[in-house]
Parts: structure tokens; sequence; C-alpha cells
């Protein structure tokens, strides 16, 4: 049984990075401009305005590069015809061109990439390109794409449009589903969502006389890119060296390639020159990775006594024009479909489909955020039907430690749902929800619902989720931390430079960071999956605990000490207390060589033993074992005239085991909300076959200051006894709260179950049309 | 593109005569189609000519009829600062405090908004709801149309090569004891209006409406009026009753557009169901 | 043209195209990577500059807009050894995340508490509604504005008693 209440870290000190970033003085990709650079921008004919209007599937007749390189400063334009290597890239499958030689599959794909003087010769050069396109059949909807004749978006592939089929099961939930006393069904869809960090895909890169590439990018996966860029450009994935300075946001959109494979071909085609690209906005949008779009279709049996039986889902999922990551994220939906519940039949099935659509990858939430508007809905059904309190049918049903999970997993890690519950249930904000309820001013309707949700860490069986830490003693006797996973804003290399100050008894100052360089620091996996700070934490106490027994000894040695009982190190030196001789760290690091102030150490999180023998279908990441838990409360107003929706209140209660850093736990639960309300409210990504017409941020709106309330967030103080320090990662799971917590508010102040996001004003006065009078509460 | 700041209006006259040449205002809707011309390889202009070195556009001053002349190159923040168009015309002001974001309201001009002539310009409804008007200047001399005249469809105005808006002349709307202006948007900051009214209505002694001035924004090519809505609410205390008459002419008479933002039906709904508001104020 | 105008304390002088973009004129002329550029367009904010103490885009100015004026970018605000109490604060309380949009929001929030020392939780959303933040949510940049102008106020409250 996981600790409780163990006993928390000094209150937290200010992020390391807080201070140099408020001031502008950190440096990120974007701000990578060697001297005498060149600029390279990829074409996308498909995105083109005007006559020649969009399309998002086209044979690729050819590219006129006349007029382009015509235009002065224009040096390079680059087609299919020049990429060295497999011209494909990918992270599990690689079926994406670099350049697009033969077809074009969404709007947003490339086919010509110019290298030029400056930024403005560029941009005449990309408009003066012109691409002779035929226009093929499209598809845009994964149900259609199934569907025999439907358009190939990749003619020829075994399997068609289908990129995986999948199976979750446990139990006979078709069985049990026919005798439940109580059923509740639905379908609900959820939209594409765009990460919209404010530093666009960006980065420069050379290629140096020896042959080697080196490229500066706003990556949330360096070691990884490096196999990337050598498949898709022919190159030697050693002979890559990738850096990943602090990233001006990521969430998911910046694991796997943005502009690194274009960036390697544009280094390898310039002459030794340093290049560099940075995708504008209208780019960005079209070109990055989405959130998946779903389709659900639910059916959730109970006994009358609200005990869950069984569970039927089934999930499509559009990929887009490529495979990216929808396998790895279905897998996550899938493994998430049935809620943080104890259910003894469960039946997934999903389907991750090809369309002629953006590409969808990874988004915080990672399938997750997809499924819980649906779950939670179905919960508050449920419990409506039976006559139960949702937050008591939550509760009942919440999984425990030592449950068996809806993918039948034992969970052994820490699992304090019910915890998390009882904190929303003992809070004003839901104790005093009647009264507030009925002081809804004129032309305004309240409501307020709640949200039981959870997120798995780690990638899962099938790939192993290690972190390899490197410290130094370094020559001034202060110590460098070479952190290996990319700190994307989550604040992970600041949470390790705390933990080292704390493992080594330094102050703050004397720790350094080395942010992800491929040469400097060792393989650490992606900043991804809530694993960040668990498994490079973890790395990192073992070899915070082996400089420790190094300096120890090295002193005992020196200071004519038998052994090390005694020694001890404190700020800037090791002492022998019993004699109180001392040795400064800055002396020691004199006569150790580099290799002995270094400290190597690696750490693996731990993965489900006798997985259950379902999921066969996917490659990797079935199943997980770590969750992180959550309740959510929000309290809304609709107004009855125009359907607009204020959130007034909301609280996030969060199972993350042990806070390390209450400020940096606090930002994760509100900046997961913030996003979650985003794709709840108002993130309405809208396309008109495959083209976007969302593609700015006048279109595509994310919340500002305005669109927010205060957004509380509480940890429900636990301990995972894997976790560094007892910590879990709590990345990614305040992202899955707030749709079905606003969802359910809704449902309170209309009437109207809304089961597709977003709820926009438009959706949500229909439902008061349809819904005219107050349901009684 | 050459940037060119007169001093003095001749020398803007002069400036703008030259082919090719534009008005800059505050830049936040020009600047921005310009940046998407140069993108896609359109044609821009030859010079930009700034406003914001001729004093005597900006600023707002008290003309002999009492009206107010509100520089047509004061910015809106500019504007929303000034007590006397807090005041006088607070239907303009709470159209101003929503309009765009806080740069953007330190940026952009009162000209620049009505010449863009979007049909969801803010500051649209509200100074069709005041009867402004807007004073042009050419170098053939100066002269002055009803706001109602000068635009004439999306984008589209009655400003003569050469010629710009000097400044717009707003009656003060004090005898008017309901004032009312909302925007409805996609988000709180930062949006462009999906449907907007302004109104404005004058009551007697017994709180009964003798005049009443509606203008609604994003609903069709320009502002629209509906005398047949203001017609019904005469004679008419603005009770939630009164108010659902006129709503209902104004959901059968608008003719909205779908477009990204919502559809023609929210739109046509939601432009009725603004002015239920004014039973709440 | 011939330009000339203050950044950061500092009085400039270079020839420049008058229709290049502030952002770039600052960023890649001047070096002042501390301004950000995320949309454009107007949109995010991230390239907010104080120009003669107003918060202004500089994504949609030209350099001949910055002839003879103050410009004030974040690395104008405070320095690493005398940080302004925004940027403090920021530090402090946690406002600052990926801390792209950072830059551009102390700019709108020192913009603000030059005009309004004391303003409610409400100014300070409407004060930084047209910078974008995808990390936050915003709660905690805002409790760092509070906590800025509570730090001016009393310093501001020192220097009078001092007197």
């Amino acid at each position: 049984m996981p600790k409780r209440h163990a006993p928390s870290l000094p209150p937290s000190p200010p992020r390391a990075d807080a201070l140099a970033k408020a001031l502008g003085a950190e440096r990120y990709a974007f701000d990578a401009r060697p001297e005498g650079c060149l600029w390279a921008g990829a074409f996308r004919p498909g995105a083109l305005f005007g006559p020649e209007g969009g399309m998002a599937h086209g044979r690729v007749r050819g590219v006129d590069t006349t007029a382009a390189l015509a235009v002065p400063g224009v040096l390079r334009v680059l087609t299919a015809a020049d990429v060295p290597g497999a011209n494909l890239q990918g992270i599990v499958h690689k079926d994406q061109p670099v350049l697009c030689g033969e077809v074009l599959r969404h709007a947003g794909d490339p086919v010509a990439l110019v290298l030029a003087e400056s930024p403005e010769a560029l941009r005449a050069g990309l408009a003066a390109l012109r691409a002779d396109i035929e226009p093929l059949p499209g598809v845009f909807d994964p149900e259609e794409a199934l569907k025999k004749g439907a358009p190939q978006v990749h003619a020829g592939r075994k399997g068609g449009n289908l990129l995986l089929g999948a199976v979750i099961e446990k139990g006979d939930a078709r069985a049990a589903l026919k005798s439940v006393p109580v059923l509740v069904r639905g379908e609900f869809s959820t939209p594409v969502q765009e990460h919209a960090f404010l530093e666009t895909p960006c980065g420069v890169a050379q290629l140096l006389p020896d042959g080697a590439l080196q490229m500066t990018v706003s990556t949330q996966s360096p070691f990884r890119d490096r196999f990337e860029i050598g498949h898709a450009l022919g190159l030697n994935p050693f002979k890559i060296r990738v850096r990943a300075p602090h990233l001006g946001g990521g969430f998911g959109g910046k694991d796997g390639a943005t502009v690194q494979c274009l960036l390697g071909l544009a280094a390898l085609k310039a002459g030794g020159r340093p290049v560099r690209m940075v995708w504008d906005r209208e780019e960005s949008i079209l070109a990055g990775y989405k959130r998946h779009a779903v389709r659900l279709r639910y059916a959730l049996g109970a006994e009358r006594d609200g005990t869950l039986v069984a569970l039927s889902c089934r999930v499509v999922f559009d990929t887009g024009a490529y495979a990216h990551l929808g396998s790895e994220v279905m897998e996550l939906s899938m493994e998430h479909a049935a809620g943080p519940y104890r259910i003894p039949h469960v039946r997934v099935v999903g389907r991750c489909v090809y369309t002629n659509n953006p590409i969808a990858g990874a988004f915080r939430g990672f399938g997750v955020a997809q499924v819980s508007p649906a779950f939670e809905s179905l919960m508050d059904e449920l419990a409506e039907k039976l006559g139960l309190d949702p937050l008591a049918l939550r509760r009942k049903n919440a999984l425990r430690h030592g449950d068996e999970n809806c993918s039948g997993v034992r969970l052994t890690g820490s699992a304090q749902l019910t915890d998390c519950l009882d904190a929303v249930a003992a809070h004003p904000l839901w104790t005093t929800r009647e009264a507030w309820r009925a002081g809804a001013p004129a032309f305004t309707r309240r409501g307020v619902g709640l949200a039981a949700v959870f997120n798995g860490m780690g990638y899962g069986r099938g790939l192993a989720d290690m972190a390899i830490a490197k410290l130094e003693l370094t020559e001034a006797g202060g110590f460098l931390v070479y952190n290996g996973v990319p700190d994307m804003g989550q604040g992970n290399s600041s949470a390790f430079a705390l933990l080292a100050s704390q493992e080594l008894n330094q102050p703050p100052s004397a720790i350094g960071l080395v942010q992800p360089d491929t040469e400097q620091c060792l393989p650490s996996g992606s900043s991804s999956a809530g694993r960040t700070t668990y498994t490079y934490g973890n790395a990192l106490l073992k070899a915070c605990a082996a400089m420790r027994v190094k300096l120890l000894s090295r002193a005992a040695m020196a200071l004519f000490c038998d052994n090390l009982e005694g020694m001890e190190l404190l700020p800037g030196m090791v002492r022998h207390r019993p004699t109180g001789k001392s040795l400064p760290l800055a002396a020691m690091a004199g006569f150790l060589s580099r290799d002995d102030r270094v400290c190597v150490a690696e750490a693996l999180m731990p993965v489900a033993q006798n997985p259950p023998d379902t999921g066969k279908s996917f490659f990797i990441g079935f199943p997980h074992l770590l969750f992180a838990y959550a309740a959510h409360l929000a309290r809304i107003e609709v107004d009855e005239l125009t359907g607009r929706v204020r959130v007034c209140d909301y609280l996030a209660v969060t199972d993350g085991g042990r806070v390390l850093h209450r400020q940096g736990f606090d930002q994760q639960a509100q900046g997961g909300v913030a996003q979650g309300l985003g794709y709840a409210l108002l993130e309405d990504f809208r396309l008109a076959e495959g083209r976007i017409l969302t593609g700015d941020l006048s279109t595509y709106l994310i919340p500002t200051a305005l669109d927010l309330p205060d957004i509380a967030s509480e940890a429900v103080e636990g301990c995972e006894e894997t976790g560094p320090h007892g910590l879990k990662g709590v990345g990614e799971v305040g992202l899955n709260g707030p749709a079905p917590a606003v969802g359910a508010a809704l449902y309170e102040a209309t009437g109207a179950r809304l089961r597709d996001l977003p709820f926009t004003p438009e959706r949500v006065l229909t439902a008061l049309r349809k819904k005219p009078r107050r349901r009684r509460t | 593109m050459n940037v060119l700041t007169p001093r003095e209006l001749p020398e803007l006259f002069a400036a703008l005569a030259a082919p090719g040449a534009r008005v800059l205002a505050g830049g936040t809707d020009l600047l921005v189609r310009l940046r998407a011309d140069l993108r896609q390889g359109r044609k821009v202009p030859s010079s930009l000519v700034r406003l914001d070195g001729l004093e005597e556009l900006c600023g707002v001053a008290r003309e002999p009829d009492g009206a107010l002349r509100l520089g047509a190159a004061t910015t809106h923040a500019g504007l929303l600062a000034h007590p006397l168009v807090r005041v006088e015309l607070p239907v303009l002001a709470a159209a101003l405090a929503d309009l765009g974001s806080p740069p953007i309201r330190n940026m952009g001009t009162l000209g620049g908004n009505l010449c863009t002539a979007s049909p969801a310009g803010d500051t649209l409804p509200p100074l069709m709801v005041l009867g402004a008007s807007v004073e042009l200047a050419s170098a053939a001399g100066v002269r002055r149309m009803a706001l109602a005249d000068f635009i004439t469809g999306p984008g589209r105005t009655r400003l003569a090569p050469g010629e710009i808006v000097t400044a717009v002349l707003a009656p003060s709307a004090r005898e008017f004891a309901v004032r009312h202006f909302e925007k409805v948007g996609r988000r709180s900051a930062l949006a462009v209006a999906v449907v907007s009214l302004a109104a404005l209505l004058r009551l007697d002694a017994r709180g009964k409406a003798v005049e009443a001035r509606l203008a609604w924004g994003s609903v069709g090519p320009t502002v629209w009026r509906c005398p047949e809505a203001e017609a019904a609410l005469l004679g008419q205390r603005p009770t939630l009753t009164a108010l659902k008459r006129a709503a209902a002419v104004v959901r059968a008479r608008v003719q909205p557009i779908d477009d990204l933002r919502a559809s023609a039906a929210y739109r046509s709904e939601v432009a009725g169901n603004l002015l239920l508001r004014l039973a709440a104020l | 043209m011939k330009l000339s105008f203050i950044l950061n304390g500092a009085t400039v002088r270079l020839d420049a195209e008058p229709d290049r973009r502030a952002v770039d004129l600052l960023r890649e002329e001047l070096g002042a990577l501390d301004v950000k550029e995320g949309c454009g367009t107007g949109e995010c904010g991230a390239c907010s500059v104080l120009v003669d103490g107003v918060q202004k885009l500089s994504c949609l100015m030209l350099a001949a807009q910055l002839e003879g004026r103050t410009v004030v970018t974040a690395a104008g605000l405070g320095t690493a050894e005398k940080p302004h109490p925004v940027q403090r604060a920021f530090a402090e309380h946690g406002a600052v995340q990926c801390g792209f949009c950072t830059p551009g929001m102390a700019v709108a929030a020192a913009g603000l508490l030059a005009e309004n020392p004391a303003p409610a939780r409400e100014d300070i959303r409407r004060a930084v509604s047209g910078n974008l933040c995808r990390c936050t949510g915003y709660v905690k940049i805002i409790d760092a504005v509070e906590a800025a102008a509570r730090e001016l106020a009393a310093r501001k409250g020192k220097t009078e008693d001092a007197r």
C-alpha cells in the first residue's frame, strides 16, 4: 500500500530558468542566427490561395522552378529528386516524404525547398514557385475512408486506409451488456486541436567539413531525431548532432520531426553554410501535427446500485495523411476508454485511419483527452438514471491501488482518485453549489460539473522508458547536470537542478544545467508521456548518490581518513566531522581527472508484469502500469441570449504522488486545464475537403486571459514508491478533465447533453432552444 | 515600400498623389493584409503615407453645434481614455473597450476602423446609432457626409482617390436614457464580432420610448438597421414583452450569412436576442 | 533611411529600410532577441514593446515609425542584478513556463503598472489580454502582476517615508 501524506520537501524555490526568461535573456532555437546563414523554406502548393485554389490530394506532375531561381538571392530550389536518402520520415512508420515527388497527400505537403540569402528573397522565391498538380479525389472522413472504393491515401498499401485496427478486451462485455439492469449509450466526437505553442517550429543546421550535420532545433526528441533524419536523408545518425535549447512550448507537437529533415536537406546543399528555417504561424498550423479527431460509440452497463459491470467502446481515429504516432495515440485512447473505474467486462475496438486531412500526432493528453468527455458523460447519465449523486457514483467505482484496471493490469502503483474526489466533495465550490446555482443573474443559467480522469505515464511495454543522467563536478567545484530530456516549458530541467541541489547538499547557484545535446548528454528519450521528471529524475538521483559516494571516498583518501564514516558532503566541501578536516570541492576537482569527475546512471520505468492477453496488435505501448489521477470541478454560466459559456470557477485536485515542487505541480495542473478549457469551449479547428479554414491565430482561437477563471490547483499528497522521492508525472492529466467537467455543468445548466466538442455558443444555443425551461436542480 | 511621414495636410495630399501610394493609419489591419500579399507574391503599394505625424488629426474637441469631433488618427485607447467620450458617447466607449486587445487599441485608429469598413467593424454600429458623420479632406477641399452614406459595402467607402477621413463628428447621446452596446465574439478579447448591437432609446417622462435607434454589426455587408424593429419599440416601455416583439421583427428581417465564426441561423437568432438584454439594464 | 531612436536607454542610429518591420529591425539588426514573434499578425502579443511607454506590437510597426521614439523591450525593463519588479515577481510566483510569451507579457504588465499602480485582478486580466500564453492558464501571471504592484507600492511608500 503506498504511503500517504509523506512529508513534503521544503517550499518551492523559483524555477532555475524563470528569471532569465522574464528578463528576455533565455535563448531559444528561434534565436539562433549564425553569421552568414542562409534561409530555407518549404513550398506547400496544396495550400495556395487564389485562382489555383488549394487541394489536399493530387499527383505531382512537376515543379516549375524557373521564376523562383530568377529571384535575386534565391540560391537553390530542391525537389524530391534532390533528397539523398529514403525521403521518408516518421517515428514508427516511415511513410511521410520529406519532399513529395509523386503524390500530395494533404494540403500542407511540401514539394520543394528554397534556399535563399535572406528572408525577403526566400519569401519572393516561394511566391514565384509553381507546381503542376493533377487533382485526385480525396477522402476526408475516416469512416468513408474505410469503405470499399474509397480513394487510397497511400496507393498500393497493404491494409489500404486502415493504419491499425486493434482490440482491448477483458471479460465478456458483449454478453454482459445484454443482461445489465441499467444501460446508457452515446455517440461522441472530439475535434482536431492545434498545439499553438508560441514558438513555431524552427532551427538552424550546418554541414561541417568532416561531414557531420549539426542542428539546433526546437524539438522534444533530439536523440530520436537523429535516426529520423538519418533514415530520411541517408545519413549516419551518429554523425548528426542535435541540440535542443529551451523550447517555446511543445505539448507533443514537437515530438518528431517538424523542420528537422527539411533543415538537414537544406544544410546538405548549402555548401557548408549554416541554414535557418522558421515556420511562420500559418505554416505551423498547416504542416504541424494535431490532436486526432475521434469518433466514439459507447455503451456502459451497471447494476442498480451503481456498480459498473460492462463497457463497450468503438473509436475511429483520423490520423490524417501520415501515420506519425496515430497507432500509439489510439493505444492510449483505448487503454483509457473505460475511465478510471473498475469494470469487469470491457471491450474496446479501435480503428486508426488515413485520410487526406492534416497529420495528427502527439498532443498532451495523448488520446486520453478524446475519451474522457465520453466516459464521464456516460457516468453522469448513469448517475441521473439511477438517482445517484454523480460524485458518489464515481467514488464507488474508482480504481484503487491493487485493483485490476479495464485492460486487465493490476495497479501496483499509487492510485488515489478517491482522495481526489473526497477533496472535491469537501471543497466550498462543491458544497455551496446549490446556493450558487440559485443565484444566477438575468438571462443566465448556472451549472456545476465534475470529472474524474487519469493518464498513463511513460511509454508502456515494448519500448524501454529509460533515461541516462550525467552529472559532472566542475573544475570550479560546482556541478553540471547534463539534461537528456528537452525542457519544453514544463520545468523538468529546473526540477533536475533542484533535485541535484538537494541530493548533493549544495546551494542552487552551484548547480548548472546543460540542455539536451546529443554530443554531450546521454539518450534519455523524448520529452513526453508525463515521464521526463519521473524517469530522468530517478536516473539523476542515482547519479547524485554515486557522486556523493565518490566525493566522500576521494576526500577520505586525501584527508587520510580510514573509511567514510563521519564524512559529509557540505556546500562547497567535504568534511570529516570527527576531526573537522575538510576539503573544498574545487580543490578536489583539481586532482580528479575529467572522467573521474563524471557520474552516469540510468533508470528504467517499471512495466506491467504478466501483461494481459489482449491488445496484441499494438507494436509498442500496451499496457501502462502507472497513472496520475485527478478530479476536476467546473462552475459555469451560460448566457441564454447568445449561448456563450463563461467558466466562473475551476478546481483541479491531482494525485501526482509526492509533490517535489509545489509551484511546478500547480503550473502543470493550471496549464493543462487551460488547454482543456480551450479544447472544450473555444478551439474549433475547421476543415473543408482537407483544406484548413482556421489557418491562423485570428481564426483558430485559444484562450486569452479574459477567457479563463482563476484555476485552483490542489494536491492529494501520496507516494509512488517507484518515483523519484515518490513523484508521478502530472504533465498530461490536467488536460483530460475540463471537457467532461464543463460538459456536465452544461447539462445541469441547459438540460442537454452535448456530445460533440467543442461546446460552441452555437451548439449551446441550439441546446437551449430545445430545452427552453430550466431543469429542476 | 517607401514610408512617408507628412507633417502638414498639403504635404500629405502631395504624397498620396503618387501612383500606388496608400494611407497607413494604425496599421493593425493594413499591415496584416500586406504581410499576406507579400507571402503570396501579390502587388504591394509603392509607398505608405503615415497619418500619425499630423497633430490636427488627433484628439477630441467640442464642435460649435455641441457634437464631439473625434480626430480620425486618434487611437482607440486615446478615445477610450477621453472623459468626453466616456460621458457623452458611452455606447462608443463600450465598443472601444471590447475592440481587439490593449496593444491593438493602442495602435489602431478610429479612422482606420471606418475606412477598413469591415462588416464586423466594432465602432460602426455605435457611430451609426449616434448619427455620426465623417469629415473628408483632399487637395480639392473638405466635405462632410453621414457615416451611413460613407460606407457602401464590405471594405468599400466613398473615399475619393487622394482623400482621407480627417474626423468623425458624433452628436452627444446624453438625451438617450438607454445606451447599450454588446458584442458577441467567440472569445473575450482579440475577437471578431459574430453579432454586435448598438442601441439608443430616448424615453419620455413615463419611461416610454419616443425614439429608438438600433444598429447591428456582422449581420450584413455593412451595419444593418431595422426601422421596423425601431418602430415596434416606439411608445413602449422597454419591457421584456415589448423587446420580444421587436426581436421577432429583427429575426424575420435580418439576412446574415454563414461564415467560419457562426451560421446565418445563429446570427439571426442572436441579433434578435441581444435586444432582450435591454430589459435587464 | 537614417533612423535614430532610443532603445533600452541607449540612442541607436542606423540605416534601415523604412518598411522593415520593427520586430525584424530590433531582432535581426539590433540583436534584441528578447523580442519574440509568435504570429506576425498582431494576434499573440509576443512581440510587444513599449513605445514612449505604451504597449505596441512590433510585428505591426515599420522601422520608420520608430524614428525619434523611446523603445523599451523586456531586456530594457531590468537586469539580472536589478530586475524590474514585474520580472522578479514573474520568476517568484511561477508565472514563467516555456517563457516565450514572457518578455511580451512582462512588457504589457510593466506598461499597465506605469499607468495604473494599483490594478484590480480584472484590470490585470484585461491588460494582458492581448498577450497569449499557452502554458500557464494566466493564473500565476496575474498573481505575479499583483505582487509586483504591491512591491512597487511598498517601494514608493518607503521613498515617501524617507522624505
